[in-house]
């Protein structure tokens, strides 16, 4: 290329001209393609569990040819080929599967490894996401048009979502709004590692309807115990994988930063599996349903 | 009454100048400790600590979080900065440092273990609190085992030797901590990636209780060789000469240094540059005589620690900043500038 670059010094405007037109391109395809139904979608690499969960509920599962390690659900889907962890799959890896397209979530990666899959021509769509309730339908609207999965096992998922959706905000109205929630990812070693704003975390409590006590915070950050007894949130929500250094969420509940909050005093310490709070596929809203429908109770 | 009065002889070895250093610094390190105690997310004034006029929250606080958090990292502190300091002058090399010979490492590494492994491990009885000490404890016994065999009882080959195999320990430790969290999953690796920048965040009376007993036991046996360690700067054939029996020496330095420092990292996680950079305080501060030494180092690092534990929880409360962050942001530095200096010499 630079061999080339040399020869055509004449021609370098034109070059540049075309490195901005290719760039262009690129951001247009990137900003309207997404959505768009794909020209083959017979065989299926997804890297992300909520997007896996979505084309199982789409009866569209016969077509993927493997998930990534977070598509723990459906159960069957974990008997399904391994392309490794959704941050770092491999180039190679992917094309030996021979993918026609590749679905992911906005945390898939490396770049690298998706600028190259694009050059040899795989179809790469990243699924958006900004954790909310209308995210999960758009979800899997845009899937479904992608995949060219049934009118009518779509319609028939997205009035499910919607029912869900009306059960959720029932819910919501009927409980307190002024609560506070801490979401816990795990505590081994260090100081609970909680929910910031900008976060898959945050957006399950703005689905309780609730405020987060770590809102001031960017991103998954350790909390100090002092900080959790000074926020006293009213519920606490960890995931299983958290809390497996505790037989069970009441001995959970007796560690020395939880036990003294609201939460714990209420029993209102839930523990719940990871990808089905903050994979926000259509598990999450039934999750969200089953921690409001305890929080009435 | 004999035995406690000749334990202090090694005050008998400080000039009245280091005398003066190493109280300062004792009363240095309490008002460090009620500095940390008074502040945090909830604020305390000092003199109602000594009062009955907290409400019921605020002891809980105090008590339960404030109190335990802050022993442990005076305690860790003290442990890194006299391991630093010992180990130091054992190997005759400046730049010594706990992790130098590997049991840091091998304790990251059972740390790791757990975090990652866990649960598919251990059952769900003995899985509680006291895991992850326990398997970061072992991993540093493992590391001086392994230590003890290669060089026949510290005997074989002299100080290098077992320098270069702490070098070749951190580098399968740190394999080991890769595979780890390549395998790990996100909120593992979290974990992982939080540990390894150190914390007192894990700090209850029921885990602190045990390490400060043995920490503190471990502090006093360290500190009566202080004298042997100032006649070894001589050489070690000259020091044999003059009656040391070098081969205890570095049994009981390296056996004490790696259980401080095994335990410190199995309960705060890896916290970088204290047990570097403390000794080299304290030597420009009163001395090099390792009667003096040691002590202050144990002191001023414990200083150092609590005030790093401190910015660390209220720095950006109500998330806190790996406390490793800071000891390295500070530590990092220093340790240029010393290599600067020894370059202009």
């Amino acid at each position: 290329m630079l061999g080339g670059f040399i020869l055509h010094l004449e021609g370098i405007q034109n070059m540049v001209f075309k490195k901005v037109a290719f760039f262009l391109l690129i951001a247009t395809n990137y900003l309207s393609s997404e959505c768009i139904q794909s020209k083959n979608s017979n065989k299926i690499v997804i890297a992300g569990g909520s997007l896996t969960e979505i084309v199982y509920d789409l009866k569209e599962e016969e077509k993927i040819l493997a998930v990534d390690v977070t598509s723990n659900f459906p159960p069957e889907a974990k008997a399904l080929p391994s392309v490794g962890y959704v941050r770092a799959l491999s180039t190679e890896g992917l094309l030996s599967l021979g993918p026609t397209l590749i679905l992911g979530e906005e945390d898939m990666g490396p770049p690298l490894v998706l600028e190259q899959l694009k050059i040899v021509g795989v179809d790469i769509r990243v699924i958006k996401d900004d954790f909310s309730s209308s995210s999960v339908l758009s979800k899997v609207e845009c899937i479904s048009k992608i995949i060219g999965a049934k009118k009518i096992n779509t319609k028939r998922l997205i009035t499910n979502l919607n029912e869900k959706i009306n059960v959720l905000e029932a819910n919501v109205k009927k409980n307190n709004r002024n609560m506070t929630i801490l979401l816990i990812l795990g505590l081994q070693g260090t100081s609970p590692i909680a929910a910031g704003h900008s976060t898959s975390g945050q957006g399950f409590i703005n689905l309780l309807g609730a405020k987060n006590v770590m809102e001031d915070v960017e991103g998954w950050k350790p909390i100090s115990s002092e900080s959790i007894l000074m926020k006293n949130p009213d519920i606490i929500l960890v995931t299983k994988r958290g809390i497996r250094s505790f037989k069970n969420e009441e001995a959970f509940s007796k560690h020395s930063s939880i036990k003294f909050t609201n939460a714990a005093k209420n029993k209102n310490v839930f523990s719940l599996d990871g990808m089905s709070m903050l994979g926000f596929g259509p598990r999450t809203i039934e999750t969200a349903i089953f921690v409001s429908e305890n929080l009435i109770n | 009454m004999n035995i406690f009065t000749s334990y202090f002889n090694f005050l008998n070895h400080l000039s009245q100048f280091q005398k003066f250093i190493f109280y300062s610094l004792i009363i240095l390190f309490f008002i460090f400790f009620l500095i940390s105690i008074s502040l945090g997310s909830f604020n305390f004034f000092i003199l109602d600590l000594f009062s009955y006029q907290l409400d019921s929250l605020n002891k809980i606080v105090l008590y339960e979080i404030r109190i335990p958090r802050v022993l442990l990292a005076g305690f860790v502190g003290a442990s890194l900065g006299i391991s630093g300091a010992s180990l130091q002058g054992l190997f005759r090399n400046p730049l010594a440092d706990p992790g130098l010979i590997g049991v840091s490492a091998g304790a990251a590494l059972g740390a790791a273990l757990v975090i990652v492994l866990g649960s598919n491990f251990f059952s769900e009885y003995f899985f509680n609190t006291f895991a992850l000490p326990f398997s970061a404890i072992s991993g540093a016994a493992l590391v001086i085992t392994l230590l003890y065999f290669f060089t026949r009882g510290f005997g074989y080959q002299g100080i290098t030797y077992m320098l270069l195999i702490g070098i070749a320990i951190n580098a399968l430790a740190s394999v080991g901590i890769g595979i780890l969290t390549f395998i790990s999953s996100d909120s593992e690796l979290r974990g992982l990636t939080f540990w390894t920048m150190g914390s007192f965040g894990g700090a209850s009376w029921q885990i602190i209780i045990p390490a400060l007993f043995i920490i503190i036991f471990t502090i006093l046996w360290m500190i009566p060789s202080a004298r042997k360690l100032d006649l070894l700067q001589l050489g070690e054939p000259e020091a044999y000469r003059l009656g040391i029996d070098i081969q205890k020496l570095k049994f009981k330095v390296i056996i004490s240094s790696a259980i401080i420092v095994g335990v410190s990292v199995a309960l705060s996680g890896m916290i970088g540059f204290v047990g570097l950079v403390v000794p080299h305080l304290v030597r420009l501060l009163g001395g090099v005589n390792h009667s003096y030494l040691l002590p202050a180092s144990a002191f001023f690092g414990g200083s150092l620690m609590m005030s790093a534990d401190l910015l660390s929880r209220i720095l950006i409360s109500p998330a806190e900043v790996p406390v490793g962050l800071i000891t390295s942001a500070l530590g990092a530095p220093f340790f240029l500038w010393l290599i600067f200096k020894s370059r202009k010499i």
